[in-house]
């Protein structure tokens, strides 16, 4: 048995409420009188310009036109830079020009060593 | 609504007020027990559904939507209500079963009364979870979709009121 079954063979479960006479036979119109009105939005055709049709491939070309130019300076400078980095590379000094550079230099063994340390 | 005109949106208003008034006053009826406030609250209800049609969800039934006003207009009520009664010092708090006693539109017993009074120590939820269990016979899912409360806590709720009732019951025999 049910805790609640003991209030229910007690009370019962009949709502003890009564309304005034006829109350549910008005009760629809009584509450459809008390809405206010209700003002429905129509909706605006919508109006579109010359312009605003073109706007979308005006923004495309600008942005295709944006990315050409980031790839295009992009590309330049890499190209620059193995430009540098090729010459560096190439520089190539013979053993017959660097000693007889430093047999016409002027310079002795001490300021030589320190010139490499310097460089270093 | 998909109606476009004022005329056949109140056409299709009146339809689902005919069909979910009755319900609905018995609902907050129960809940504030004198039927003036209820018809009051009822006629709130349906001037909120009506002025906020269009952000009903139709994924839920009209009738959840429904009830989930009218409780929100009850429980406010019932706030008010309580507020202008601890700060008016000239009229002193009535009891439930002395209200009851002198209402025309009551035609319970004395143990009817009894329980419309230990029915009106709950706390508001509580109340509300045993008025639609006990009364209105709803299903627990039914009452868990219209409070948004899980069907375990619901029934703890409502055996929890159920004991505390019995307790009243127990005090005055």
């Amino acid at each position: 048995m049910k805790k609640e079954d003991n209030i229910l063979s007690k009370c019962g479960n009949r709502m003890p409420f009564t309304v005034p006479e006829g109350y549910f036979d008005n009760l629809t119109e009584n509450i459809m009188a008390a809405l206010p009105e209700q003002t429905v939005q129509k909706k605006q055709p919508r109006i579109i310009t010359p312009w605003k049709r073109v706007m979308p491939y005006i923004y495309a070309a600008a942005a295709f036109i944006g990315v050409l130019f980031f790839v295009r300076v992009a590309s330049y400078e890499t190209t620059d830079m193995d430009h540098s980095l090729a010459q560096e590379e190439d520089v190539y000094y013979s053993d017959e020009y660097i000693d007889s550079f430093f047999e016409t230099a002027m310079i002795d063994d001490y300021t030589l060593y320190y010139s490499f340390i310097d460089f270093n | 609504m998909l109606h476009k005109d004022e005329q056949s949106r109140r056409r299709a208003f009146e339809s689902i007020v005919q069909a979910n008034s009755e319900q609905l006053y018995w609902h907050i009826r129960q809940m504030v027990l004198n039927h003036d406030d209820a018809n009051d609250i009822l006629q709130n209800t349906f001037i909120k559904a009506w002025t906020n049609i269009d952000s009903f969800q139709a994924n839920s039934k009209i009738s959840t939507w429904l009830y989930r006003i009218a409780i929100n207009e009850t429980l406010t009520f019932i706030n008010k209500q309580r507020n202008i009664t601890s700060i008016d010092i000239d009229d002193p708090d009535i009891g439930v079963g002395d209200r009851l006693e002198s209402d025309p539109y009551f035609d319970g017993n004395e143990t009817e009364r009894q329980l419309q009074e230990a029915i009106a120590t709950l706390p508001e939820k509580q109340r509300m979870v045993f008025n639609m269990k006990y009364f209105e016979e709803m299903k627990y899912e039914e009452i868990s979709d219209i409070l948004g409360t899980s069907v375990g806590a619901l029934k703890a709720s409502f055996h929890l009121a159920v004991k505390k009732i019995e307790e009243f019951f127990n005090k005055i025999d």
